[in-house]
């Protein structure tokens, strides 16, 4: 991916782009919204990681200027420490998902590849299929090798999500913003209870390898391939 | 120094508006005792005079009455009368030289005032100011008739005299009723300044005197004392929670140090480094999360009533969260017993809502052990709305549950817990945001945590 890194703390962006360029990407950096922006304009950007915070111009300014110009780059906010309506005013200003400082590196990067990845499509796909599995994304119906599964509201937008991003590292801060709406993590197993019967509902009763692995302390992945 | 004190006290009476005030009215006294005197006084002084004027012409149309020859005759008359009468008499000839009678100079025709020397009467020098009428007659004489003004005069001094001493009087009462009032104004505007600068000495408990009397004083003093309450209850919880975040954050802080300290000293492989640096790394989470909590209930405080609010189906959101929760319930082995009336509507923050009745059923998960019942009731009652979730484990003891609401309150049994002592916080803020009574109860046993919902006011 070619990711545009606009932050100004010298410290996060060091900290951020090395993590970045060690899992193979290709980083810009730039240290205030003017020249962000402006680097934004010149080439052609996969992701855009953007500071809300910005010395020159803010971070939701320069959002609002690449949505006008119709820039088609993903974009990733970061803000401050329990800053929770940036969150609803970042999204509504055009960014496809939002991080509140202090992050781990392998959230970002799972977030990231969620968004890059996300299919342009999506609102107008009608089945979404993973290996054995398949999605009516209108009847809201899933089957596994043509045998209907039954499942509450929760699990199916659960599996929904899961299969948008089918292959990547899903964590469960995302699960938990992106599937309940919570803005805070429970201290209970709340996601870890749902997946936990949402497996055995689409594992339990089939032949074959497990669909939803769990990635050691980073999340969950949904896969059909053999894997480890 | 008593006297010092009288003085100083005395120079500030002085320099008061009110006293200045006072002042004022007493000039403004003066000036109408003033006019009053002088309209008073000439009307008097013109009414004497003309009955005076009145009695000189009869006295004057009687003299004349008498034929031109006997005039002297009966002016002599008159003035050898003993008693002698009132008026004073005298008859010039042509040649403008006295015949008889006591007014020794010719005045001129019609009404005039003579002052006359007469060592003689009353055994001192006076000079007597009479009041005369003299008219010519046709044989070339003037007959003049008068009569002393001392009877005016004396009237005259005496309305003087009356009208100073009253005067006096009236501008003395009036800078005194003045000082009376300035002092009593001062007393209050200075008992409100000295509880003010006791208050800005750093004595955040004193307040300003209410006499009772229920006048404009009164009212700045109690709402003034309104204010400080709500200003002392602030500060007082700014002062609580920075106490307590940096008590709350030095512990994780200096476990954090510890492992470092030891990592670096004891660790031999790269194996313990990393699981020394994993648990570090949860204790700054840890502090991290702290904040987050604090700066999240901040600004729900920090809001304004009815900012962003919409309409909320209340029993729908509270179904779907139940729903999320049933399967954490049945892992835990516990019975979840949930009676939701359906339709109920309020008026608020979806995200805050749901936030806040997450913490209330994290609180009782986190709180009971697994196997524990919990209960949701949502009721419509009356005009609102109840919600009460119960759980049956230990409870809150009634003399804490005030307190559990505060920010980092944890109670002794759920030290050894983690958690920071923010959620029921959190809950708090969120209800008083949406004017929702929070009220902790027994649920004999456990914790009964009901919620009472406003009067859905139509948005």
């Amino acid at each position: 991916m070619r990711i545009l890194l606009v932050e100004d703390d010298i410290d996060t962006r060091t900290y951020v782009s090395s993590g970045l360029r060690a899992k193979g990407h290709a980083v810009d950096e730039s240290g205030d919204g003017h020249d962000g922006l402006l680097r934004a304009s010149e080439h052609d950007y996969d992701v855009i990681v953007l500071d809300r915070m910005l010395p020159a111009l803010d971070g939701m300014s320069v959002l609002k200027k690449l949505r006008s110009c119709g820039t088609q780059a993903r974009v990733l906010m970061l803000t401050a420490l329990g800053d929770v309506d940036a969150r609803i005013d970042g999204m509504e200003a055009g960014a496809d998902d939002y991080l509140g400082k202090p992050f781990a590196l392998s959230e970002l990067i799972a977030r990231l590849n969620a968004i890059s990845r996300r299919s342009a499509h999506a609102n107008t796909m009608t089945t979404l299929r993973v290996g054995e599995l398949e999605l009516d994304l209108i009847a809201q119906r899933v089957s596994r090798a043509g045998k209907p599964i039954h499942l509450q509201p929760r699990e199916w937008d659960l599996l929904k999500y899961f299969a948008l991003h089918a292959g990547e590292v899903v964590t469960r801060s995302m699960l938990l913003e992106h599937v309940w709406g919570f803005q805070s993590s429970p201290h209970t197993n709340l996601v870890d209870t749902h997946v936990c019967r949402l497996r055995s509902k689409i594992e339990r009763d089939f032949f074959g390898p497990r669909i939803i692995r769990t990635v050691r302390g980073e999340g969950y992945t949904l896969s059909m391939k053999q894997g480890h | 120094m008593p006297l010092g004190v009288n003085v100083h006290a005395g120079a500030r009476m002085l320099r008061s508006a009110a006293f200045r005030l006072a002042v004022i009215q007493a000039l403004l006294f003066a000036l109408i005792a003033l006019t009053l005197f002088l309209v008073s006084w000439f009307a008097a002084r013109h009414y004497i005079e003309n009955q005076l004027r009145q009695t000189i012409t009869d006295e004057f149309s009687e003299v004349i009455a008498h034929p031109p020859a006997q005039r002297a005759a009966s002016i002599q008359r008159s003035l050898a009368q003993v008693p002698r009468g009132v008026y004073d008499y005298s008859l010039f000839d042509a040649r403008r030289s006295l015949v008889v009678g006591d007014i020794l100079e010719e005045p001129v025709a019609g009404w005039s005032t003579i002052e006359q020397h007469e060592g003689l009467r009353g055994g001192k020098d006076a000079a007597r100011r009479i009041l005369v009428y003299g008219a010519t007659q046709d044989d070339g004489s003037m007959l003049v008739v008068g009569r002393d003004l001392a009877s005016v005069d004396e009237l005259d001094a005496l309305l003087k005299q009356v009208f100073t001493w009253a005067g006096l009087a009236a501008v003395v009462l009036a800078l005194a009723g003045g000082m009376v009032t300035a002092g009593g104004y001062l007393r209050r505007v200075e008992a409100i300044a000295e509880a003010a600068s006791r208050i800005a000495a750093g004595d955040l408990a004193a307040r300003v005197l209410i006499t009772g009397r229920g006048d404009e004083f009164d009212r700045l003093a109690v709402s003034l004392n309104s204010m400080l309450e709500r200003i002392q209850s602030l500060v007082e919880g700014l002062r609580q929670v920075s106490n307590d975040i940096a008590h709350d954050l030095r512990t994780p802080l200096t476990h954090m140090r510890q492992r470092l300290e030891a990592a670096m000293e004891e660790a031999t492989s790269v194996e313990s480094y990393s699981k020394a640096c994993a648990r570090a790394l949860a204790d700054a989470d840890s502090v991290l999360d702290t904040f987050a909590a604090l700066l999240r209930i901040a600004k729900v405080e920090a809001r304004q009533r009815l900012e962003g609010f919409a309409d909320v189906a209340l029993s729908a959101l509270l179904e779907r969260l139940v729903d999320d929760y049933r399967p954490v319930m049945e892992d835990e082995g516990r019975a979840f017993n949930v009676a939701i009336t359906t339709g109920v509507h309020i008026h608020g923050d979806a995200l805050l809502l749901t936030q806040m009745l997450v913490n209330v059923l994290e609180n009782a998960l986190h709180h009971t052990e697994p196997g524990t019942p919990i209960s949701v009731k949502l009721d419509a009652i009356g005009h609102g709305s109840q919600l009460v979730i119960e759980d049956a484990g230990r409870g809150i003891p009634a003399r804490e549950r005030s307190r559990v609401l505060k920010r980092f309150v944890r109670l002794d049994a759920a030290r050894s817990t983690p958690g920071s002592g923010l959620g029921l916080s959190l809950v708090a803020a969120v209800a008083d945001l949406h004017g929702i009574a929070l009220t902790l109860g027994d649920a004999a046993p456990g914790l009964r945590v009901q919620l009472d919902f406003p009067h859905r006011q139509d948005a």
